[in-house]
């Protein structure tokens, strides 16, 4: 304030800006006196500018385009929050910027010929202090906000699901691991939740580095070779969800992708039994829903499954006249035998599979589609 | 070094030249003793390892990656050698009577004297700004290629690999051999001179520097050649995707030790230059601001690019050498990468940006008619964000795996690190505010560069806060970020640049309908391409993919029709610039009633700069104050004489 004061005295009481010009020896003060009219409209017209820009970039950012997808958890409305405070913020800076700039090649543009220099104004001491004040504080104000929700989305309920994630290239599969629902140890293809119940995500990665992301979560973890990674979500909302791997990972990085089935009490219970029978009945029953849980699908083309990747090979057409020895050894590693037109190092070996999937599995193939 | 103490004296006494070079064309520094060098340092290469692998029983004999490690070391000295670059110190070394430096090379007289070697600074820096437009151009074709692919969604013209290989070379050749090298080209031919300087401190190092890029560029385009296609493991080259890779990947790796050395060299040249030898009178605070944003700059590069350096050689170390530093199975971390790799790579953004802000600090001021508004709170932000951008660099590897607790201090140093940058966005608007503004190209790019900068500030405010990053990182939303940073950001300012200074370079004007033109077609076209694509990854596409969610098909079109102008605009700019100085109308010295020492003296400068060294009287921004003055040359000069620099100092030592 006492910086203000002293312009006025030095400049007439109309001057904002208190004009320090250096010149050997001593600090001047000195400024122009443009008629306080002109002045005040300058700022009046500069105020409405901002309002405008600042209203159609609001109506624009907030209102007209929803820039984020449907939010599907807890933590994901607490990012939403912080997303939007952070935007606002955003949002009236930049039309603030934008008010000036345009402004200002409106208004102080030099005419041709022109050869007056501009007002030497060098600076003003409490000005400065306000544009490195304010944005410090608007800056800690979102940091101490982003921390809360930090902590708050870490903390997860001690009664939540565990279910391991392993990510490869360039497919995902998920075990449960612990007893809820009798589900111990089911491994499965896509990822199958209750609606509202914590989840906790326990992932690793034999190979390079992947990311789990569901844009409707808004939470995003890589999953990283020799450790493991969590990632913690209420799911709120029902629904199927796509899961993205957003680290680069080599060829198929585009289409690592998988989902997830967010499911409402009952359709989860029914999901449970499913899998249970299809255990029991083992055989070609059993192999196609690995088949469908390891992920197979989402790179090959198999009528039988109504699977229509094209990633790798058409089943329908490669596995023709196939033995078992042949399908299997194919599965379990890859690269031994390649289909023309087909990279090495794409598919990734498939020889963690339990014995007894990996049998029903190559029965289900042949039936399908090598005999 | 007798001898060398004797030639030293009697150049100084006059500009004699040298006697001709009698000796023959392959034993003369060229060309031609070049690719002879080169083709003798490759099979020294190739002989040292098949040699050693053969004596030791190693199977096979011709292993590409030894082999690979070898060449990328060997072949580029023996071919600097070749060219000469090394002459007057392995003769010192050696006892041999050195070549007195003469300066008879300095200077071009024709358009081959930008071939050979040559220690003038202002030679070198156009021999720069030259080479890293060569690699822009590289760059933007493949980014065209890039945007071709990602018109549609699906696989039509290029296949995953040779994307991948796309994507990471169009990145690493806009970052280490353009927009990093086309400040050391701008501040090699101004910096000096706005100093009042004659040549830089160490003009043979200088020459080291720049010839060292060219081989960077090189060797980086040359793992298009290699079996398995360009690397493809992204310009961050992660590992361990990047040991998984084919040996191309060492291309990378050994490409940024080229372009890391080029750039720590021309660093501590420019430090070194601009410590010890300012003119007379020009105090820390009478510097323009280029000045300080160099200097800040160079104190980032020396300090941060051994960290990449590094960080590759770890990488090749595991690769070649069968370490594990980042292989797991033998205990290596995976995340360790990333921290080193990112502590050279976050303050490479501000390496990319400090001169860019220092060039805008030129143009707005001399555009606006008006001083820089806060001048010492502008240069004390440059170092604000030197201190603070050493302590960011985390914020890249927030849903990395990293120690959950870090994400906090980083991101509260990385939010603060915005409000230095704020200050210096508030105070180039303050500059524009009652200025008198003429609208020539630089003073367009300048502006258009604030709203661009703006809009990527903001964007990295959301990312630096940790609970959007989770949603937004490594989605279209950081590539959007990064293009309005470092395109709208980096970029603009290089425009403003080239523009501004052209006349002083080249003696003649460039064609202001054309700079225009270039300048409405790029600005138009640049938010056409990359504003969607905060949308499109907020709404769930990841970045680096080949192929997408068919949801986003036509904001990816709408990008790609932007793309293609972006890439057109260009050829105008390219235009432009060839034939302005070719037969553009002759500049005077001082077309932009600009203040600053390098516009006191004629268009292009003499040989040497100055008659006389010059002496500062002022600050470098005094438009609109009566009677201000920045410099006195050749005239009479106050009594008060702080340095007394001898006309040649730069060039010896």
């Amino acid at each position: 304030m006492g910086s203000w004061r002293a312009a006025s005295t030095a400049c007439g009481n109309r001057c904002p800006f208190r004009i320090a010009v250096r010149e050997p020896g001593r600090l001047v003060f000195r400024g122009a006196k443009p008629g306080p009219s002109v002045r005040k409209t300058l700022y009046i017209q500069l105020l409405l500018l901002t309002v405008v820009i600042g209203a159609i970039t609001f109506v624009i950012s907030l209102v007209a385009i929803s820039w984020l997808p449907t939010v599907a958890s807890e933590e994901g409305k607490r990012i939403d929050d912080i997303y939007l405070f952070t935007s606002v913020i955003c949002i009236g800076i930049f039309a603030l910027v934008a008010a000036v700039t345009v402004y200002a090649v409106l208004k102080f543009r030099a005419g041709p010929g022109d050869m007056e220099d501009g007002k030497p104004i060098h600076g003003h001491t409490g000005v400065e202090i306000f544009w490195t004040v304010i944005p410090t504080i608007l800056v800690t104000v979102i940091g101490i906000w982003s921390a809360v929700v930090v902590v708050q989305n870490d903390d997860l309920p001690d009664d939540h699901r565990i279910v391991n994630v392993e990510a490869q290239q360039f497919a995902w599969s998920f075990s449960y691991i612990d007893e809820r629902d009798g589900l111990n140890g089911m491994q499965v293809g896509e990822l199958v939740v209750r609606v509202n119940e914590p989840v906790e995500l326990h992932m690793r990665s034999p190979d390079v580095i992947h990311a789990f992301w569901v844009p409707e979560w808004r939470q995003k973890q890589d999953v990283v070779p020799g450790i493991t990674t969590f990632y913690r979500i209420t799911p709120t909302l029902e629904g199927t969800f796509p899961i993205i791997c957003t680290e680069l990972c080599g060829l198929g990085h585009s289409v690592m992708r998988n989902q997830v089935r967010v499911l409402s009490d009952a359709d989860f219970d029914a999901w449970v039994a499913d899998q249970q029978q299809a255990v029991d009945s083992g055989g070609a029953t059993l192999g196609q829903s690995v088949f469908q849980n390891q992920g197979c699908a989402a790179c090959h083309t198999l009528s039988a499954a109504d699977a229509t990747g094209a990633v790798g090979p058409d089943l329908d057409s490669v596995l023709a006249g196939q033995s078992a020895e042949e399908i299997r050894q194919s599965i379990v590693d890859p690269n031994d035998v390649i289909s023309e037109g087909f990279a090495e190092g794409v598919m990734p070996p498939y020889g963690a599979v339990p014995e007894d999937q990996l049998d029903a599995l190559v029965e289900y193939l042949v039936t399908e589609a090598g005999g | 070094m007798s001898t060398h103490t004797i030639e030293h004296g009697e150049h100084e006494v006059g500009h004699a030249p040298s006697p001709p070079d009698r000796r023959n064309l392959l034993q003369r520094p060229g060309w031609i003793r070049g690719a002879l060098y080169t083709a003798i340092g490759f099979g020294i290469a190739t002989a040292f390892v098949t040699g050693i692998r053969s004596l030791g029983d190693l199977d096979p004999v011709w292993e590409l990656d030894v082999l690979l490690t070898a060449w990328t070391v060997i072949v580029p000295l023996a071919f600097l050698a070749g060219m000469g670059v090394f002459s007057y110190w392995i003769y010192w070394v050696t006892g041999k009577p050195t070549q007195p430096e003469d300066h008879s090379g300095h200077g071009a007289e024709s358009w081959k004297d930008y071939f050979r070697v040559n220690t003038d600074h202002k030679v070198i820096g156009v021999q720069y700004l030259i080479t890293v437009f060569f690699f822009f151009i590289i760059g933007g074709l493949m980014a065209m290629f890039i945007r071709a692919e990602l018109a549609e969604p699906g696989t039509q013209l290029i296949d995953p690999n040779a994307f991948n290989g796309f994507t990471s070379v169009h990145a690493t050749l806009m970052i280490f051999l353009f927009v990093v090298p086309v400040f050391a080209g701008l501040g090699n031919y101004v910096i000096p001179i706005m100093i009042g300087a004659t040549d830089m401190a160490f003009p043979r190092l200088n020459a080291l520097s720049f010839w060292m890029l060219p081989i960077a560029g090189f060797i980086i385009l040359a793992s298009f050649l290699l079996p398995g296609g360009a690397f493809s493991a992204g310009w961050t080259n992660y590992a361990p995707l990047a040991t998984q890779q084919p040996d191309s990947n060492l291309m990378f790796q050994m490409g940024v030790q080229w372009a890391g050395a080029s750039s720590i060299a021309t660093a501590l040249n420019f430090l070194v230059t601009i410590i010890t030898m300012r003119a007379p009178g020009m105090t820390f605070f009478r510097m323009p601001l280029l000045v300080w944003a160099n200097f800040t700059t160079s104190t980032l590069v020396v300090l941060a690019t051994p960290f990449i350096a590094g960080s590759q050689f770890l990488l090749m170390f595991d690769r070649v050498l069968h370490t594990n530093f980042f292989e797991v199975a033998g205990g290596g971390y995976v995340v360790g990468y990333q921290h080193i790799f990112w502590f050279y790579s976050h303050p490479a953004v501000y390496i990319m940006l400090l001169p860019g802000f220092g060039i805008v600090s030129e143009v707005l001021s001399v555009f606006a008619r008006k001083p820089i508004f806060g001048y010492r709170l502008m240069a004390l932000s440059l170092v604000a964000i030197l201190f603070l951008g050493f302590s960011v660099w985390a914020h890249h590897m927030f849903v990395a795996g990293m120690a959950p607790w870090l994400r906090i201090p980083m991101m509260i140093t990385t939010l603060l690190i915005a409000v230095p940058t704020g200050i210096k966005v508030f105070s180039w608007l303050a500059t524009l505010w009652e200025g008198r503004i003429h609208f020539k190209t630089p003073m367009l790019w300048a502006v258009g560069f604030i709203s661009m900068f703006v809009i990527g500030g903001l964007s990295g405010i959301m990312l630096g806060s940790v609970p959007i990053d989770q949603h937004a990182s490594d989605t279209y939303f950081v590539v959007a970020h990064i293009h309005y940073v470092l395109y709208g950001g980096s970029v603009f300012t290089i425009f403003a640049g080239v523009y501004y200074w052209f006349p002083k370079m080249t003696g003649r004007m460039y064609n202001e309908a054309l700079g225009k033109a270039h300048f409405w077609l790029t600005f138009v076209a640049f938010n056409v391409t990359f504003f969607a694509q905060h949308w499109v990854g907020l709404q769930g596409m990841p970045r680096r993919v080949a192929d997408y969610d068919p949801a986003f098909a036509n904001w990816n079109m709408i990008s790609s029709i932007g793309g293609f102008v972006l890439g057109a605009s260009t050829l105008i700019f390219l235009y432009n610039m060839l034939v302005s100085w070719r037969s553009g109308a002759p500049a005077p010295g001082n077309p932009w009633r600009a203040l600053t020492i390098e516009w006191q003296i004629s268009s292009p400068p003499s040989k040497y700069n100055f008659d006389e060294i010059p002496q500062v009287v002022g600050g470098p921004y005094e438009y609109g104050v009566p009677g201000a003055r920045h410099v006195v040359l050749n005239g009479s000069r106050t009594v008060e004489t702080e340095k007394p620099e001898p006309a040649t100092a730069g060039a010896e030592h």
